[in-house]
C-alpha cells in the first residue's frame, strides 16, 4: 500500500500526511470512550469521543483512496469529508480546524516544519473564527496552544517534522490538564475537557504513525467500522420512489469537477461532486444509475461503487412507522427535525413533519445526516428543528452546504420543538413561520430528569452517581431521591402561577407506578396545572417535562 | 303581526329566547340520545342539564335530525295563518335536518316552504332568521337569506377536537392535529367546509389567536359571541370588542344540547355575517 514514512530530514507530503490522519483515527479509536467518560454534566450525553472519532472517520474516508503526493489534495479531502461527517459540537470544531488546516497549506505539495507548525496555527484559527463566542479551557485553546507549541518546535535549529508534531501533541496534552482552571464547570466536575483531549489523542496518533514506521498499520482495522449505526431518515415516500443513491470515486487524470457535477446534475438530484484532478468523489440521487455509471467511466477508473435502491430503504421505514403520503403544503416549506424515542417520532410526524432524522441527546446525527434529509424533501425551503443542544452546531453547517433555502429554529430541547412545530401554518411563508416559531420554541420550559452518570458537584450543587436530577432549560438545579420531588421542586422555581400546562413526555425508563407519583405530585401541589401524559420513549429521560 | 309568512329553524340556530318572541320564529328541536333516552333540544333538557349529563355520561350521546313527520307537523300548524314559509337550517354537510324539512315540506299541500341550507350552524342561522323575519314579503326574505349564506362564518375554537372527532365531523389529520397531543384547534365554518385556522397548546394563548383571527375577517354585518359552559370567558371577549365595535350589537349566546355534543364544553366561538 503506501511506502514506508520518509520522516526525518523530509517534509510533509500528501502520502506522510495520509499516514498520519490513518494514525489519528487509530489512536483515537482506541481510545474514544475514554473521552466519552469525560463529559462535564452528569446527564447520560458523554458521547464527544464518538462524535469526534465519527467526524474523524468521515474525513479520512475518501483520503484512503488517494495516491495524491500533494499534501494539499489529502487535506482538502479531509476538510470535505470532516465537514460532511461533522457530528456534535467538537465534530463540528474538528471540521473547522481541517479546514483551516487545508485553506493554510492550499497549493503545497510538501510542507517544511515551519510550514506544519504554521498549517497548526492556522487550524486553530480558523476554528475560533467558526465559534461565535470562544470559549476558553475547550478544545479551541488546546488547538491554540498546540499550534504554539509547534511554532516553537519548528523555530529550533534541529527542527523536524516529528519533532513539530510531538511538539503540538504535548503543547496539547498541558493545555488539556489546565482545562479545569479555566473552566468552572469543568472544575466543579472534575473532569478536563473532552473535546480537548480528543484533539490530544488526534495529534498522539499522528505522532504515533510518523514515527512508528509501517508497523502502525497494523491497529487500524480496528477503528474501520463506525462504532454506532448512522442515524437513519425516514419520511414519506414521494410519488415515483426515491430512486438510487449512487457513490463512487473516479480515479484519472486532469479531472474536471466542474464538468463532471453540471453532466451529473442533468441525471439526478442530491449532486456532490467535490476533490482534485486525480480522485473525484461523486455522490448523486438518481433513477438512472447505469447511465450516471456509464457517464463517469469515460472520465477514468471507478472506486468503491456503492448503488442503493432507496424506495425499498424508505420503504421497510414507512411500514413500521405507519406513516403516510402526505398532500404537498401550499407555502412549498418542509418541516425536518432530529426526534429520538418512538413516542417523540410519532408526536412529531402527527404535527406535520415531513422528515425525521433519529437522534438527540446520545445519538447525534452528522451534518451529512441532516444534508440528506432536506435534500431528500420535495420542497426547496425547509424548516429545521435540532431539539437538542448538542445537535445545533451540525444543523448550522447544512444552511451552508445546500442550495435551499433553510430556516434554522434553534431547538435545544424536545418541548422547545414541539411548541414551534404546533405553531406552523400551511398558509405562512417560511420566513414567517421561523419568526413565529422561534417566539414560541422561546415560551415554553424545559424540565428533563434524569440519573446523574457520576459523581459532580456542578452549578453549585453536590450530585451522586445515580441520584435524580432535574434540569431547567438544560440547566442542572436540582438533585433527588425520586422523581416527583425533584419536579416539584422545579415547578416551584419557575412558578407554577405564572403557567397554565404541564405536558408530561415519558421515557422508556419510567415505570407505571413511578408515573403515577409523579402525575399525583403535580396535582396535589399545583392544582392549579393542566396535566397531560404522552408516551415519549424517549432514552436516557425517564421523565421530559414542558411547562407552559 | 304584519308579515304573511313564517320563518322556521332548527334548535342549532341558538336562537336566543326572547329573539322567538321578538322576530316570530318558530323553532323545531333535534334531538340528543343518551343510551335509550331521547331528548329534546332546548325543550326537555335545558342546556345546564345537558353539560352536567355530559359531564358525568360516560358514553357521549349521539344526535338526530327531527324526522320529516316533525317538519310537517310544524308546517302544517303555520299554514292556518300564513300563506307560505322560509324554513332556515343547519348546513346540510354536517346533518340531515334540511333534508327532513324538505320531505315534510312536499307533504303539506297547498302551503309554499322555501328550505334553506344555510351552510353554517350556530347564531349565524339565527340572524339568517332576522333577516328573514324583516323582510316585507317571502321572496325578499329568500333573497336576503340566500345572498348572506355565503358569508356566514363560525370561529370555534374547542377545548379539545375528541368530541368533535368521536361523532365523525372532523378527523384529527382535517384539523391540523394528526398527533396525541391534546391541542386547541381553531375551525372556521364557511361555505359548507369546516376548515382548520390554528391550533394551540393553550387556552389563555389560544382566546387572543381567535380574536386576532376575527379582525382579518372585519368588517362584518352581525356578530355574536358564543360558549359552552365558558360564559365568563365569553363576557370578556364581548367586552373588548364592544370597544372595538361601539356601533354594533354583540349579543352572547349560548352553544346548545346537539351543537354541544359535538364542541363539548367550554367551546368558545365568534360567529358573524361578513359584509
Amino acid at each position: 500500500m503506501a511506502a514506508p514514512a520518509r520522516t526525518t530530514g523530509t517534509g510533509v507530503d500528501g502520502q506522510l500526511f495520509k499516514r498520519a490522519l490513518l494514525g489519528s483515527l487509530s489512536w483515537l479509536g482506541s481510545n474514544h470512550e475514554e473521552v466519552n467518560r469525560l463529559n462535564v454534566f452528569p446527564v447520560p450525553d458523554g458521547d464527544t469521543g464518538t462524535n469526534m472519532l465519527l467526524t474523524l472517520q468521515s474525513a479520512v474516508e475518501d483520503v484512503k483512496e488517494s495516491n495524491a503526493a500533494e499534501v494539499s489534495k489529502i487535506a482538502k479531502l479531509a476538510s470535505h469529508g470532516s465537514l460532511m461527517g461533522a457530528r456534535g459540537n467538537s465534530g463540528v470544531i474538528l471540521s473547522q480546524i481541517f479546514r483551516g488546516f487545508a485553506r493554510a497549506v492550499e497549493g503545497k505539495s510538501s510542507l517544511t516544519p515551519a510550514e506544519l507548525a504554521a498549517a497548526f496555527e492556522e487550524a486553530a484559527n480558523a476554528a475560533y473564527r467558526a465559534v461565535n463566542k470562544p470559549t476558553e479551557g475547550t478544545i479551541l485553546t488546546v488547538a491554540r496552544e498546540a499550534g504554539r507549541a509547534a511554532a516553537t518546535a519548528a523555530d529550533s535549529p534541529d527542527a523536524s517534522v516529528p519533532r513539530v508534531i510531538a511538539a503540538a501533541a504535548a503543547g496539547a496534552k498541558s493545555a488539556v490538564q489546565k482545562t479545569p482552571s479555566q473552566l468552572q464547570i469543568l472544575r466543579d466536575a472534575g473532569v478536563v475537557d473532552a473535546g480537548g483531549f480528543g484533539l490530544q489523542l488526534i495529534l498522539e496518533g499522528m505522532l504515533k504513525s510518523v514515527e512508528e514506521s509501517d508497523s502502525a498499520f497494523g491497529n487500524l482495522e480496528a477503528a474501520k467500522k463506525p462504532v454506532i449505526p448512522a442515524a437513519q431518515i425516514s419520511m414519506d415516500l414521494p410519488e415515483g420512489g426515491w430512486g438510487y443513491c449512487t457513490e463512487f470515486l473516479i480515479e484519472g487524470n486532469n479531472l474536471d469537477t466542474e464538468l463532471i457535477r453540471r453532466q451529473i446534475e442533468a441525471l439526478g438530484n442530491s449532486v456532490l461532486v467535490v476533490g482534485e484532478p486525480e480522485l473525484v468523489k461523486v455522490h448523486v440521487h438518481t433513477d438512472e444509475p447505469t447511465r450516471v455509471i456509464n457517464l463517469a467511466n469515460g472520465y477514468g477508473k471507478l472506486l468503491k461503487l456503492n448503488v442503493g435502491d432507496m424506495s425499498t430503504q424508505h420503504r421497510r421505514i414507512i411500514e413500521t412507522e405507519g406513516g403516510r403520503p402526505s398532500a404537498p403544503r401550499p407555502n412549498g416549506v418542509g418541516l425536518v427535525a432530529v426526534v429520538a424515542g418512538r413516542g417523540l417520532v410519532d408526536i412529531f410526524r402527527g404535527l406535520g413533519v415531513d422528515a425525521i432524522i433519529e437522534g438527540g441527546q446520545t445519538m447525534n446525527p452528522s451534518t451529512q445526516d441532516i444534508l440528506n434529509a432536506i435534500e431528500a424533501l420535495p420542497y426547496d425551503e425547509a424548516i429545521l428543528l435540532p431539539n437538542n443542544g448538542n445537535v445545533i452546531a451540525a444543523a448550522k453547517q447544512v444552511v451552508g452546504l445546500t442550495k435551499k433555502r433553510v430556516h434554522l429554529i434553534e431547538t435545544h430541547s424536545v418541548p422547545q420543538g414541539v411548541s414551534a412545530v404546533v405553531s406552523f401554518r400551511q398558509d405562512r411563508s417560511g420566513t414567517e413561520n421561523e419568526r413565529a416559531m422561534k417566539t414560541e420554541a422561546e415560551r415554553v420550559q424545559t424540565i428533563e430528569v434524569t440519573h446523574a452518570v457520576r459523581d459532580t458537584r456542578s452549578n453549585g450543587l453536590r450530585v451522586h452517581k445515580g441520584d435524580v436530577i432535574g434540569l431547567i432549560n438544560d440547566k442542572l438545579e436540582f438533585a433527588g431521591d425520586d422523581y416527583a420531588t425533584v419536579v416539584n421542586q422545579a415547578l416551584n422555581k419557575l412558578g407554577p402561577d405564572s403557567y397554565e400546562l404541564v405536558t408530561v413526555y415519558r421515557g422508556e425508563q419510567a415505570s407505571d407506578d413511578e408515573l403515577a407519583r409523579l402525575e399525583s405530585e403535580i396535582r396535589s401541589q399545583h392544582p392549579g396545572l393542566e396535566v397531560e401524559v404522552q408516551h415519549g420513549g424517549q432514552h436516557h429521560y425517564p421523565f421530559i417535562l414542558s411547562v407552559e | 303581526m304584519t308579515r304573511s309568512f313564517a320563518v322556521v329553524t332548527d334548535s342549532t340556530a341558538d336562537l336566543p329566547d326572547e329573539w322567538r318572541t321578538r322576530y316570530g320564529v318558530e323553532v323545531v328541536p333535534l334531538k340528543v340520545l343518551f343510551g335509550t333516552e331521547t331528548f329534546r333540544d332546548g325543550v326537555d333538557m335545558t342546556n345546564e342539564q345537558f353539560f352536567a349529563r355530559l359531564a358525568r355520561s360516560t358514553t357521549l350521546p349521539t344526535t338526530s335530525a327531527p324526522s320529516p313527520g316533525e317538519f310537517a307537523e310544524a308546517y302544517e300548524r303555520l299554514s292556518r295563518d300564513h300563506d307560505g314559509c322560509i324554513s332556515i337550517h343547519i348546513g346540510a354537510q354536517l346533518s340531515a335536518t334540511a333534508e327532513a324539512a324538505r320531505v315534510g315540506a312536499s307533504s303539506v299541500d297547498g302551503f309554499k316552504v322555501e328550505v334553506i341550507d344555510s351552510q353554517t350552524v350556530s347564531m349565524p342561522i339565527a340572524f339568517l332568521c332576522r333577516v328573514a323575519a324583516e323582510s316585507e314579503t317571502l321572496d325578499e326574505a329568500v333573497a336576503a337569506v340566500k345572498e348572506r349564506v355565503p358569508k356566514t362564518r363560525v370561529l370555534a375554537l374547542l377545548d379539545t377536537l375528541r368530541y368533535l372527532e368521536m361523532g365523525g365531523r372532523l378527523s384529527r389529520a382535517q384539523a391540523m392535529i394528526g398527533t396525541m397531543l391534546d391541542l386547541k384547534p381553531l375551525l372556521l365554518v364557511a361555505n359548507a367546509e369546516i376548515k382548520p385556522v390554528d391550533r394551540v397548546r393553550t387556552r389563555s394563548r389560544a382566546v387572543p389567536r381567535m380574536v386576532e383571527f376575527f379582525r382579518s375577517e372585519m368588517p362584518v354585518e352581525t356578530l355574536a359571541v358564543m360558549h359552552a359552559q365558558a360564559r365568563d370567558e365569553a363576557d370578556a371577549i364581548a367586552t373588548q370588542l364592544r370597544q372595538e365595535l361601539p356601533d354594533m350589537e354583540i349579543p352572547i349566546g349560548q352553544i346548545g344540547c346537539v351543537l354541544g355534543t359535538h364542541t363539548g364544553p367550554k367551546a368558545l366561538g365568534l360567529v358573524y355575517v361578513k359584509k
